[in-house]
């Protein structure tokens, strides 16, 4: 039923010329994750299609804002850790465009995952915000997981707690993380649409 | 205290006193001041009574660009909380929010207040209720422009028992009110494709219409909207979000323009009942914010790690008392000295008097302080310790002061005469009244100078309400004055004072020049702020204050027509006196971007790139920071373990008010510089103490890698 609206508002959004809405066309999850390339803070190119076949993490990061600080105290590494322990691959994406809060070049980013101890599969540099924009991502930091099939399996927030308080994260139903696992056990994701909290993604104007 | 004294006193506590209930305004909290916006609590009537519902509210004032978020933040961003803290019994409403306005960043949409905002809600009292009220509001909000930044305040308003009248802010509550959103009594409905369909008298007028969703997600917040009318129908076209279901009540605030172009704010709810939603205000546990409800500062210095009870008293008393250790109260320091030696000839009681006058000096200049600080924080300046050192006006006055201490000193005129127009005679003055304007003096000069343990004091003070603000003063005063009643007290010490004699004289020669090299300082830190022209204007002043000197002196030694001889003395010192208070205000500071330059972003900027920073707030009025800067920091020994560590070294000049300074020492819980802090690669900040030696900073800095 859901996707049946879903088709409709589409159409009629097309129908009525709404070019607007195409501003917004995140990918629904269910649907085919879109394919993109990046480069990551080594220089190499990564491309989506690598990983076929394999669970796939997007977390958009920049480290000026306070709610991706209060994830990086630690429970960020967790999860990334854990998360590729188990499988997955974990890519971290920096949208923020050259100028604006957390924008960073690839030495600086390697500099500063170490001193974090962050451990990404790849930190990719997205400044023109095209990775982040085919997958409407909002805030910082917002999730994504790709399932093997690659089909979007989970798009939205870290946690169920909008804070930027770190005591929040304990009380906080761990959405991301329970997606993450749903998807490397092959079960279907309990909650698969949630509601990303953080700061505005810094995209170039 | 001896019956003269407490007669020369009581006018001045009772000035005092009368004071202090004006400043802490009935309706209205002391605001939280951030460079982002300035915050308060208000009530809409000045007074309580048992079982009444009071109107409060938090009031945002935010600098051009600063937002904060509506229930709904749109795609990013989050509403503020507010938590109450009333007497047992009483209830709260949710906030009343007012309309919100789109705020379209690229591909993000968010809904926001900014400008100038009251949020307001109700508290309901319980029926038993008697005295005063003191109601407490802890509130967190995310303010945003480029960047956003969590921010925290609490709020304190007391109120006393009485009927309920509106009070002075009743009129701003009444504007909200006006402005807040209308629940229409249109037939509200929306269909499956997220259609909103709008159906009575005038619907079919709107011109336009926004539509703000209350629940997140429930249409894609960005997306255009189509407005169609006919009839008496208006269709409004959304975009379902990730949220949407039309099965669920889809509620919000519509900005719609009717058929007279004026724009309206509408409440729309395709609910027949209201829609529950978790609430933004809430009743704390408990009635009072308990001391270390006190929202911590981001850093803790070890002088900081309380702010409850007695600590902010005991700090600040040690902090008092360490001022009499510092650089700033040298100059000072002569004129006590002085006051010693003459008091030393007189009889231990008279010596306890004495002291008791200077104590008292010292301690009523810093409830005078407290006042101006109460004053300040209630115009919504951002008043540190040292402030008053960055106005150049107070700079060239007491450049001016201290030159004519100076000239007194020098014997080019004599007070005790009729000449009393500047503190310096005061405080030169013999007797009881003399020793408590040497106490008023030694605070104004040791102003600039924060001893360790004074920046938490100050902090807590300015959080705290004026009453404990006013005692922490008093603490730093009576810290300050300690030394010198001890010496009166124990005869023992005091009997040990020089005996007077000729030699008086020279050393009140000798310790002209100590206040001329003060005033040489002032002078240089004027320029620093007001640059040639304000030297300028200070020169011509200290030129005037030598010649009404001069002009005294000589109607003094007994020259024909001596009140033509002071007549000119004063007119000269009125010119002076216009030559400093028209002293150029601050120069622009020039953009902070050169190399070494603190700014908050490229502290963030270095820390990020991994890079050690050290940070020295500085102030060229400071002379604890030149010491520092003089003895450690530009050492050799320091410049090569920065140099081998790839240290950066950052510096903030204090000279000027400068807001980001400003934030940065509060962030560390002290109001005043100098403030170091080393920033470890990737470790936590550490703060050095205010006193630096080569050794103390090699100390806190890593072992080399």
């Amino acid at each position: 039923m859901k996707t049946a609206i879903r088709h409709r508002s589409a159409l009629l959004a097309l129908v009525l010329g709404l070019g607007a809405a195409l501003a917004h066309a995140a990918p629904k999850v269910g649907e085919p994750a879109p394919a993109f390339s990046a480069v990551d803070s080594n220089g190499r190119s990564v491309k989506l299609t690598d990983f076929a076949g394999r669970t796939v993490v997007l977390e958009w990061t920049n480290h000026g804002c306070p709610y991706v600080q209060k994830w990086y105290q630690g429970g960020m590494q967790a999860l990334q850790k854990a998360s590729t322990g188990k499988g997955a691959v974990w890519l971290t994406v920096l949208s923020s465009a050259p100028g604006t809060q957390g924008h960073v070049d690839g030495p600086t980013a390697n500099l500063m995952m170490k001193e974090q101890g962050a451990a990404p599969t790849h930190y990719l540099l997205d400044p023109e915000g095209r990775v982040g924009r085919a997958y409407g991502a909002q805030v910082t930091p917002h999730m994504y997981v790709i399932a093997p099939d690659g089909r979007l399996a989970y798009a939205g927030g870290i946690d169920s707690i909008a804070s930027a308080d770190v005591d929040d994260i304990a009380k906080a139903e761990p959405l991301a993380r329970l997606a993450i696992d749903a998807v490397l056990a092959g079960r279907p994701v309990a909650k698969a649409q949630t509601r990303p909290y953080g700061c505005s993604v810094k995209y170039a104007n | 205290m001896p019956p003269h004294i407490t007669a020369f006193f009581r006018p001045l506590l009772v000035t005092l006193l009368s004071l202090l209930p004006s400043l802490a305004p009935a309706a209205e909290s002391a605001p939280s001041t951030t460079p982002r916006a300035t915050v308060s609590l208000l009530s809409a009537s000045d007074a309580l009574a048992p079982g009444q519902t009071v109107e409060l509210g938090l009031h945002f004032r935010f600098q051009p660009g600063w937002h904060i978020y509506w229930m709904n933040p749109g795609d990013a961003g989050q509403a503020p909380r507010i938590e109450v803290f009333a007497p047992a019994g009483s209830t709260v409403g949710d906030l009343r929010w007012p309309a919100p306005e789109r705020h379209v960043d690229g591909p993000i949409t968010t809904f926001v207040h900014q400008g100038d905002v009251l949020l307001p809600f109700p508290l309901t009292l319980p029926a038993t209720l008697s005295g005063p009220t003191t109601l407490s509001v802890k509130a967190s909000w995310l303010v945003c422009k480029d960047i956003c930044i969590p921010e925290e305040g609490v709020f304190r308003l007391e109120l006393p028992a009485g009927a309920a009248v509106p009070g002075s802010d009743a009129p701003l509550f009444e504007a909200a009110r006006a402005a807040a959103p209308v629940r229409t009594d249109w037939q509200v409905s929306v269909d499956a494709a997220g259609q909103l369909t709008l159906r009575g008298a005038g619907a079919g007028a709107l011109r336009s219409a926004d539509f703000f969703p209350a629940d997140w997600g429930r249409i894609e917040h960005g997306a255009a909207q189509t407005l169609t009318v006919e009839g008496d129908v208006a269709r409004i076209a959304l975009v379902p979000g990730a949220e949407f279901d039309a099965a669920r009540p889809l509620e919000g605030v519509l900005r719609a323009t009717g058929a007279d172009g004026v724009e309206r704010a509408l409440w729309l709810s395709t609910a027949d009942q209201p829609v529950t939603r978790l609430p933004v205000v809430t009743l704390a546990a408990g009635d009072a914010l308990p001391p270390s409800g006190v929202p911590a500062p981001l850093a803790q210095s070890p002088a900081t790690g309380e702010t409850g009870g007695l600590w902010p008293l005991l700090f600040a008393f040690a902090g008092g008392l360490l001022l009499n250790l510092m650089p700033c109260v040298f100059p000072v320091l002569a004129i006590k000295a002085l006051s010693f030696a003459r008091a030393g000839g007189g009889e231990s009681s008279r010596v306890r008097q004495q002291s008791l006058a200077y104590c008292a000096g010292v301690v009523l200049s810093f409830v005078a302080l407290a006042g101006l600080l109460l004053a300040l924080r209630a115009a919504g300046s951002q008043a540190g310790w040292g402030f008053q050192f960055q106005s150049p006006v107070f700079v060239a006055a007491m450049a001016t002061l201290l030159f004519a201490i100076g000239l007194n000193l020098s014997g080019v005129f004599d007070v005790g005469g009729r000449l009393a127009s500047a503190g310096s005679g005061l405080a030169e003055r013999g007797g009881l009244a003399g020793s408590f304007f040497t106490g008023v003096l030694a605070v104004v000069v040791a102003t600039p100078c924060t001893a360790p343990f004074m920046g938490g004091a100050i902090a807590a003070a300015l959080s705290a309400p004026a009453i404990v603000t006013v005692g922490i003063f008093v603490a730093l005063g009576l810290g300050m004055a300690l030394p010198y009643l001890l010496l009166a007290f124990f005869p023992a010490l005091a009997r040990r004072m020089p005996k007077p004699g000729a030699w008086m004289e020279r050393l009140k020669q000798a310790l002209a020049f100590p206040m001329y090299g003060a005033a040489a300082w002032l002078v240089w830190v004027l320029s620093q702020q007001s640059g040639a022209d304000g030297v300028l204007h200070v020169l011509v002043a200290l030129l005037l204050v030598a010649l009404a000197a001069w002009l005294a002196g000589s109607a003094q030694r007994g020259a024909p027509r001596a009140c033509l001889w002071r007549a000119a003395a004063v007119l000269t010192l009125v010119v002076a006196a216009l030559a400093v208070g028209r002293t150029p205000a601050p120069q622009p500071v020039a953009a902070a971007s050169a190399d070494g330059t603190y700014s908050p972003q490229r502290l963030a900027d270095l820390r990020a790139s991994g890079k050690p920073v050290f940070v020295n707030m500085t102030a060229a009025w400071c002379v604890t920071c030149l010491m520092n800067e003089k003895v450690a920091l530009s050492t050799a020994e320091v410049q090569a373990a920065f140099a081998a560590r790839g240290i950066v070294y950052l510096k903030g000049d204090w000279t000027r008010a400068d807001p980001d300074i400003t934030a940065f020492l509060q962030s560390h819980g002290r109001d005043g510089v100098p403030l170091y802090v080393y920033y470890p690669a990737g470790g936590q900040p550490v703060l050095l103490p205010q006193i630096l030696t080569p050794g103390v900073v090699l100390a806190h800095l890593e072992p080399q890698p």
